[in-house]
């Protein structure tokens, strides 16, 4: 499935509401296996607040391999481009983190309740 | 109780900042009758239009009365509050009009569109900074992580106030966002429950890369780093005063500190040099690498 990321949104790819938008079309497709892509032709300012949410998000539960496999941007301009790869490494440790936190409080509960 | 807040010239040095702050000090939250007086004052700066706006919307917020003495406005002062819109906003009927003024803008909420115009076209976009369509984009870009900050992390009921201005002799643009809400040093404690957590830790730890104090469990804290990183490229300077904290960013150092006096929100004034030829942006040579 292709969407046209400038026809949903417009030329300007800002907001958190926007980025949920897009997240919201993007995510059961890439949990029901199918490819995706987001063509950014026409956009043409970003900012991470948007790439949080649209994309940052899906690395909660989703792992890399699959969204490399998945999900394609096309027409995304090299700024874009920057401002996505900052928000996917910070998101990919946001998310290590929070596993790892999980798990700590797994072992706390489990450990609590033996008691 | 009435309050006259002697407005002085206001300049854009640290003491300036003080000045301003100490206003905010005097009026307390108590006031209900303030009056504006600009006997003392010959020239203000854009962060004093925006700190002195979004003070006279602060004091309304809270059932208070504002009075500006026209009276006392000095020519000059006068026509640059009409020409930035400052005057038309509240107390006189007399509309702006364009000169080297950015104008006085408030956001009561985030608005996108208008915010995206105001920083492209009355900020940029004139024909005092030469200046290519994609450059103007990626400035765009970068300065809304200051107004999203704002709307996100400051919570405030009256918005976000700024002023601008083109400085021709020094080739540099200025912009000052100020927001009256919860500063960041409380916001860091709050979000990482160490209520001593001195200021300049928390401040230090805002602007690192990946950090934010967003619940809800979506990753953030890129956008600070960000801008961070595009103002030491263009040897401009990034200056946060929130609280009793201080923040200055530059080509050569980063400075996080304690300072006197208190301003319960945050106030941001960024300085750009107008010089095309110090927007290098770096190219990615990882194109064809995986994304995550």
């Amino acid at each position: 499935m292709r969407h046209d990321i400038h026809d949903l949104i417009g030329k300007t790819c800002m907001t958190p509401d926007e980025g949920q938008k897009v997240y919201n079309l993007t995510y059961p497709e890439l949990l029901a296996n199918r490819p995706v892509e987001l063509d950014f032709a026409g956009v043409e300012i970003f900012a991470s607040p948007f790439f949080n949410f649209a994309i940052g998000q899906l690395l909660r539960d989703i792992p890399p391999d699959t969204l490399n496999r998945l999900l394609k941007f096309s027409n995304l301009n090299s700024v874009g481009r920057q401002v996505l790869k900052r928000v996917i490494e910070n998101s990919k440790q946001y998310y290590s983190n929070e596993n790892t936190r999980k798990a700590v409080d797994e072992v706390v509960s489990e450990q609590a309740n033996s008691l | 109780m009435s309050v006259t807040l002697n407005i002085p010239t206001v300049n854009d040095e640290l003491k300036d900042f003080d000045t301003l702050f100490q206003l905010w000090q005097q009026v307390g939250e108590s006031c209900s009758d303030v009056t504006f007086d600009f006997s003392k004052c010959f020239f203000l700066k854009p962060n004093a239009v925006a700190f002195l706006g979004g003070l006279i919307r602060f004091i309304q917020s809270r059932e208070g009365k504002t009075t500006i003495n026209k009276d006392t406005l000095n020519n000059k002062v006068k026509m640059n509050l009409q020409q930035n819109g400052f005057m038309y906003t509240f107390c006189e009927d007399k509309e702006p009009w364009q000169g080297n003024s950015v104008p006085y803008r408030e956001d009561a909420k985030q608005n996108k569109d208008g915010l995206v115009y105001y920083l492209a076209e009355q900020w940029l976009g004139r024909d005092w900074v030469q200046m290519g369509q994609n450059l103007r984009n990626v400035i765009v870009g970068r300065v809304w992580e200051i107004y999203a900050n704002a709307f996100e992390h400051g919570r405030t009921d009256i918005g976000v106030f700024s002023c601008g201005q083109h400085y021709p002799k020094l080739n540099q643009l200025k912009l000052t966002v100020v927001d009256f809400g919860v500063g960041i040093p409380s916001n860091v404690r709050q979000f990482q429950n160490k209520p001593t957590l001195p200021v300049d830790k928390a401040l230090e730890w805002a602007f690192q890369a990946g950090t934010s104090t967003r619940q809800g469990g979506v990753a953030g804290g890129v956008g600070l780093d960000y801008l961070k990183k595009f103002v030491k490229i263009n040897r401009g300077k990034l200056e946060f005063f929130s609280q009793d904290g201080y923040v200055a960013i530059d080509e050569n150092q980063e400075i996080y500190q304690s300072r006197q006096p208190f301003f319960q929100g945050t106030l941001v004034n960024i300085t750009l040099q107008c010089e095309e030829a110090l927007y290098i942006l770096a190219s990615d040579a990882d194109d064809e690498e995986p994304l995550f």
